[in-house]
């Protein structure tokens, strides 16, 4: 009897350390797109300082013979404590392999590589913590006071563990279901246009790799406290492989999934195992435990990608309804009417209070050059944007106005050439800051966030919102709730306009083309652009909705907006644009009115070659 | 000067087998973008071909190489046909084909392992005869190796250079959507592509057997951290940056472990790896893919 209540105690200490893990790798993988494929060092770093905290000078302890830094003798919890510190530092050499310009799986597998070296480097280095051998007879937490071999202790100590993983789920949670957490997830579908729709992509994937290295650091923790031991064997880089497989088994995106996937794969795989009789072959079964995780992950990701619980979609129309003031019912009535984007008005909606009459420079380019592989795209453009008005960019395929455009909003950087922004020069300043200061772009490929709801798309666009940040999420739905839903009935008023409603909870990567380049208008509007930068917004989008989305941006323009418009289709340009610049060869061919430019030889030939 | 040298020595023995391992390596992502990671375990079950048809069907080892090359282009051919393209279809995130690529390699290798237990393995063949120059020391078949390693890259630049084939791969690898409207048969290029390789790479599992010696089911496990470097370092999808690449990477870690310490030699590569991903991860000379 006493065998088996040892056995689970020990157990329930396992599926703690090993659920706060994957709770962890959850929120840098499944909400961040971080793919963490060294995470293990993390949990590893974290094991060694609470060991070497915990346990007494070198010389002194254990005959000296074993080597180790440190050795402080700290009482409980402060090993814990700098064990969780330590996590957290150990994320800030590889701050730089998850900036934006990186491809994802590039950083993956220099982090991949990281953990490698590391586990090398700590193994040959016995100096630091003894080397192969590892570090043993590392001190249980209050071991002088009670019996760490007694079963109470071991009990006391799996509810710790139990208690701290509790913690763990819902502060994690906390932070996933705020606009932070929305933030994470748009990132994590796109960063490209998250970063053009203001978030700072650097900070948001440095702050979990942080987040997520305190966590791993503490699961070391409570591991080493209980096992007393720790050397490179137990963390060698394909540890973390399995930590991905439980992930992707639980479900990505859903921390119930994670800890599901750690109680099945981690745990369950090493308790099994335990139980099957040793064979001629000693190699046997932990070759075919790998060969299992190996199938695992590629199964699940072929028949069941989104894991056995899935991410749950937010529905954010229904309980955001009742949280905000009914308007009265004649107002409610207006935007019941579907579709009725002419009877729209945005400028309240947008907090749009601009002044009409300006027209003076709002954006301008100074010989604006770029090129690709030594070919020149775009060639010294020089332009000037006047405020408050919907200012055309034409040309033939490959004339450079979407690298232009790009260039305006900071995604591509400049060969040469510089930028001005209200008088400052912005050359250098990045396309997050760029948004902050009111220049938004759209993009002429789909750039929805796809896991995310419309809703959820438009919301997330929002500028200034006090839950979207680390410190702001933490403080609360009390905090940030009331707000929220009234940035959610904005959006849903202009999801009304757009004759949208019905789409208001699906999934944005499930529309059709037409509708997903509505989406990505809405989103753009309501990130309460001051200038506005729309690559070919209405291709795909029907005629007679084309014109009411027109006319529309003709009013917000009329308020203040700025608006610049790469448009093949010349009706739109005639119709909403004054003026228009001409681009061929990636150069400014002409500008001015559309009757202007049709009467010009050389803007008609260009067009007509082109 | 004789540390240099003996060290160099050995470099360049290590750089002849990096350099088949990483050309494959590189042809692979060039062609279809995927980032193979479980590349090291075709190479080691290639070499376990060679080995079964070298020790229990008694065949000269160069002769039963032939089997090992084999093994190793329908493995890849495989590989990608029924596990990266259709994962490819779905339109996922080159991370997910990265995971899979790791699942696969675990189960190559320790599938593997399963089949053939812990113990450690040799061929039946001889070193030859040692032979030394200019204070560099080799035997008969290191220099075999290096050999080999010098014809096969002159086929690869020959495949590259003036065949159709060729000149489709590169196309394929510089834009597939306009290489498919140019009439380019994309899906057969790649087939090819994965053929050949996959040809490289069983015969680098075999050739890294035969130099490393004793080999087990797991011995080419790291070897990938190696070749991703020297992916990195030439740029990634380029067949003569790989080769660049392998022979910095090869000499580099050598000359490390003569001067230094050996324990530490493949520290020059982890570090290389992770300053070009850091500062320059389109490679000294490529420049970034702009699609």
């Amino acid at each position: 009897m006493n065998a088996i209540a040892f056995y689970l105690a020990t157990i329930i200490v396992y599926g703690a350390v090993d659920s706060m893990a994957c709770l962890a790798l959850n929120v840098q993988f499944g909400f961040a797109g971080l793919s963490n494929f060294g995470f293990i060092i993390f949990q590893a770093g974290g094991a060694y300082v609470a060991a070497v905290l915990s346990m007494g000078p070198w010389q002194k302890s254990n005959g000296g013979f074993q080597q180790y830094v440190l050795g402080w003798h700290l009482v409980w919890p402060l090993p814990w404590i700098g064990a969780a510190i330590f996590g957290g530092l150990l994320a800030l050499p590889f701050v730089f392999l998850v900036g934006k310009r990186l491809r994802g799986d590039f950083a993956a597998v220099g982090l991949l590589v990281s953990a490698v070296l590391l586990n090398q480097l700590v193994n040959n280095f016995v100096p630091l913590f003894n080397g192969a051998a590892g570090i043993s007879i590392v001190p249980a937490p209050f071991s002088g006071t009670w019996n760490p071999q007694g079963l109470g202790y071991q009990f006391a100590y799996g509810g710790v563990a139990v208690v701290l993983c509790v913690l763990v789920y819902f502060l994690l949670r906390r932070m996933t279901e705020s606009p932070y957490g929305r933030s994470l997830r748009a990132m994590r579908d796109n960063d490209v246009v998250a970063d053009a729709l203001g978030k700072n992509v650097r900070v948001q994937r440095t702050s979990m790799l942080i987040l997520g290295g305190m966590i791993a650091g503490l699961s070391g923790a409570v591991l080493v406290g209980f096992i007393n031991l720790w050397a490179p064997g137990a963390w060698g880089y394909a540890e973390t492989i399995v930590l991905f497989a439980a992930i992707i088994v639980g479900g990505a995106g859903n921390h119930k999934g994670a800890v599901l996937g750690a109680l099945l794969v981690p745990l369950g795989f090493e308790e099994v195992t335990r139980f099957i009789p040793p064979l001629s072959n000693p190699a046997l079964v932990p070759a075919l435990e790998w060969v299992a995780i190996g199938l695992l992950i590629i199964g699940f990701l072929w028949f069941r990608p989104d894991g056995i619980l899935p991410e749950r979609r937010r529905i954010l129309s229904r309980w955001a309804t009742p949280s905000v003031s009914v308007p009265s019912s004649g107002e409610s009535d207006a935007l019941i009417n579907l579709g009725n984007l002419d009877q729209m008005d945005f400028r309240q909606l947008l907090r749009l209070e601009g002044d009409a009459s300006d027209h003076g420079i709002i954006l301008a380019s100074d010989r604006l050059t770029r090129a690709f592989h030594g070919v020149t795209v775009v060639s010294e453009v020089s332009i000037e944007i006047q405020r408050g008005r919907i200012t055309g960019l034409i040309g033939p395929n490959g004339a450079g106005k979407s690298t232009t455009l790009a260039m305006l909003a900071g995604t591509l950087a400049p060969t040469s050439g510089r930028i001005f922004y209200e008088g400052r020069d912005i050359t250098s300043m990045p396309s997050n800051e760029r948004a902050k200061s009111g220049m938004i772009r759209t993009f002429q490929l789909a750039s929805e966030f796809k896991k995310l709801t419309v809703l959820e798309n438009l919301v997330s666009a929002i500028p200034r919102q006090s839950g979207d940040s680390f410190a702001g999420a933490l403080r609360g739905r009390r905090y940030w709730g009331r707000e929220d839903a009234e940035n959610i009935e904005r959006a849903s008023e202009m999801l009304e306009g757009f004759g949208l409603t019905q789409y208001a909870d699906s999934y944005a990567g499930g529309l059709s083309g037409g509708q997903r380049r509505l989406v990505e208008i809405m989103r753009a509007l309501l990130a309460q652009p001051t200038i506005l930068l729309l690559d070919e917004p209405m291709a795909g989008v029907h005629p007679n909705l084309a014109h009411k989305i027109g006319d529309q941006l003709t009013r917000l323009a009329a308020s203040g907006m700025t608006i610049v418009m790469v448009e093949h289709e010349l009706a739109i340009m005639d119709a909403f644009c004054d003026p228009v610049i001409v681009l061929a060869e990636g150069r400014v061919l002409a500008q001015g009115t559309m009757s202007e430019l049709r009467a010009k030889k050389e803007v008609v030939e260009a067009y007509l070659v082109g | 000067m004789s540390v240099f040298l003996s060290s160099l020595g050995f470099g360049l023995i290590s750089a002849a087998v990096l350099a088949i391992a990483t050309v494959g390596f590189t042809m692979q992502f060039a062609v279809t973008n995927v980032l193979n990671l479980a590349y090291g375990s075709v190479m080691i079950n290639s070499a376990f071909v060679t080995y079964y048809l070298n020790y229990h069907a008694h065949l000269n080892a160069w002769v039963a190489m032939i089997g090992g090359v084999f093994t190793g282009a329908v493995a890849s051919y495989l590989l990608n046909r029924f596990v990266f393209t259709p994962f490819q279809r779905r339109n996922l995130l080159p991370i997910t084909i990265v995971i899979v690529a790791l699942g696969v390699d675990l189960c190559g290798t320790f599938g593997l392992q399963a089949i053939i237990g812990g113990s450690y393995f040799s061929y039946k063949q001889s070193l030859g005869r040692e032979i030394h120059f200019w204070g560099m020391y080799f035997s008969t078949l290191q220099l075999i190796i290096m050999g080999i390693c010098v014809v096969v890259l002159g086929l690869i630049h020959w495949l590259l250079k003036y065949t159709r084939l060729g000149k489709a791969m590169r196309a394929t690898s510089a834009n597939p959507n306009l290489a498919r409207n140019s009439g380019v048969r994309t899906q057969r290029v790649i087939s090819s592509t994965w053929l050949i390789s996959g040809a490289l790479c069983g015969l680098a599992g075999t050739v890294f057997a035969m130099n490393t010696g004793v080999f087990d089911a797991t011995s080419a496990q790291l070897y990938i951290v190696l070749m991703l470097a020297a992916m990195f370092l030439g740029g990634p999808g380029s067949a003569y940056g790989a080769m660049i690449g392998a022979v910095t990477i090869g000499v580099a870690t050598e000359l490390s472990a003569g001067y230094f310490n050996p324990q530490y030699k493949e520290v020059i590569a982890f570090v290389v790896l992770l300053g070009m991903l850091t500062f320059r991860p389109y490679g000294l000379f490529g420049s970034e893919k702009t699609n």
